[in-house]
């Protein structure tokens, strides 16, 4: 296999990283918002069930987790996840929503411990001016808080970003045919072992770009400053 | 946000689908589907990849002749080893046919049909200690590897010699290969059919099995469901695939006969 055939191989796996990447990442970051609400909830049962529930996605590995996505519906309920009508046979998207599922969760639920430090640093006192000046309390959180909370956690949710790209290689192990999969197999099939090293550059040089992507947001909201 | 949306439509339809799934033969299952899922790895001579980044191997034609019977298409399936017994009980896959050795242990989580290869454990080395390491006396004090629950890691337990060598399980085959190219380890323990079409190529083009070694035999089947009657579909196929001489075919072509032969050719 020359450079080139190796270069395309890893290429056409890097795809299906990025995928997982960019979905995992637009549906965690809302979801993780949603799931903040509720451990933060003045309703009790409510907090309770939400903080439950993000204890045992941060208590155990992702790595399970896929494992419980795209095998305990066929194991426990008779219903296989690549049988399911919706993927019309493509076993593929099955296997890629099954481990998308997993990401979304399981990053969301790191999220919101993200979001609630952000929340709750900021001052109790911009709460009361908020109701002093008589905005509601949504006003005061999308109007007042949100803004603020946003630059105090970039540092951190850059962080996880990039853990989440290279985190996405653990979907080979649930069939997702990502750039680590794609060196094992060339691996597998032509007994060559520098393209497993050489998928390396593949993630180097996109969290090169994440990098300067987070400094960059970082300096436009450093006018910002409280 | 489609992918999502998809993800929770089909958790909907999941629950409706309880009452819809149960009590049929795993046979008609099969057949409603129109293919056979099958779980395989890259593992040459088995199924692996020809110049053209299509899939052959001695598996792969072997189930394109038998579905070719049942009258359904097989849909090869890249799934990780380790998941097999897992994928297999998930209905993510159908059969487990990919040079997958027989033992009692695994009787507990698949059916077997007949066995159709014979396959035998070899000690690999580098050439370089080909003078060093001729026996398996020689190798007493070395570091060994084979895939962990393997038949390989079997006849290292079974050998009166192997058995006091340092020995760590690697997660594949594949990986105790990348071992013994690393020097994490003196010699490896793996498959017969794998070594022979390993040994010599790429990066692997140092490593030589040791000749004159006999160490466990065991043989090569596919797995099923427990309980499945594909299991007896599938091994009347094999006896007419036998019968017509497609099998032996298929042998030669791979140079498996001698392996052939032993397990079911006379």
């Amino acid at each position: 296999m020359s450079f080139l055939d190796v270069t395309l191989k890893l290429l056409s796996g890097f795809q299906d990283t990025l995928l997982l990447f960019f979905f995992t990442l637009l549906l965690a970051l809302p979801l993780g918002l949603v799931f903040t609400f509720g451990t933060m909830s003045k309703w009790k049962p409510l907090s309770f069930v939400t903080r439950g529930f993000v204890y045992i996605i941060r208590g155990t590995p992702l790595l399970l987790q896929l494992m419980v996505v795209v095998y305990i519906p066929g194991i426990v309920f008779n219903s296989p996840l690549v049988r399911w009508p919706i993927f019309a046979g493509n076993t593929n998207a099955a296997y890629f929503a099954g481990a998308l599922f997993a990401f979304v969760i399981n990053y969301a639920c790191y999220f919101s411990e993200i979001y609630r430090g952000g929340i709750e640093s900021i001052s109790q006192g911009q709460y009361e001016a908020g109701q002093v000046l008589g905005m509601t309390k949504s006003q005061i959180f999308f109007r007042i808080v949100l803004l603020q909370v946003i630059k105090r956690i970039m540092a951190p949710v850059a962080n996880e970003t990039i853990t989440l790209v290279k985190d996405t290689a653990l979907a080979a192990t649930v069939n997702v045919y990502e750039i680590y999969f794609m060196s094992r197999e060339i691996l597998n099939s032509e007994f060559i072992i520098w393209p497993l090293f050489y998928s390396g550059a593949f993630y180097l040089i996109f969290n090169a770009g994440l990098t300067w992507l987070f400094r960059h947001i970082e300096k436009k909201l450093s006018y910002f400053r409280s | 946000m489609k992918k999502f949306l998809l993800a929770a439509l089909a958790l909907v339809m999941m629950l409706t689908c309880f009452t819809a799934c149960g009590g049929q033969s795993d046979l008609a299952y099969v057949e409603d589907n129109g293919k056979l899922t099958i779980g395989i790895t890259i593992y040459s001579p088995m199924n692996y990849y020809d110049d053209n980044g299509d899939l052959i191997g001695f598996d792969t034609e072997f189930a394109k002749a038998v579905c070719a019977k049942l009258g359904v298409e097989p849909d090869f399936k890249v799934i990780d080893w380790k998941n097999k017994e897992t994928e297999l009980k998930a209905k993510n896959i159908d059969a487990i046919w990919n040079g997958l050795t027989v033992t009692e242990e695994r009787r507990e989580n698949m059916d077997f049909s007949t066995s159709y290869l014979i396959n035998k454990q070899c000690i690999v080395i580098k050439k370089e200690d080909a003078e060093k390491y001729t026996s398996t006396e020689s190798l007493k004090d070395a570091l060994l590897t084979a895939e962990a629950e393997s038949a390989g890691e079997t006849a290292i337990k079974a050998d009166k010699n192997l058995k006091n060598a340092t020995y760590n399980p690697s997660d594949s085959q594949q990986n105790a290969f990348v071992a013994l190219l690393a020097g994490n380890v003196d010699a490896i323990v793996v498959d017969y059919t794998m070594a022979k079409s390993t040994c010599g190529s790429g990066d692997y083009k140092d490593f030589v099995m040791i000749e004159g070694i006999e160490l466990t035999q065991e043989e090569y089947a596919i797995g099923f469901r427990v309980g499945s009657d594909m299991t007896a579909k599938v091994n009347k196929i094999i006896e007419e695939l036998v019968a017509d001489g497609t099998l032996k075919k298929i042998a030669e072509k791979y140079d498996l006969t001698d392996l052939y032969e032993e397990a079911l050719g006379k």
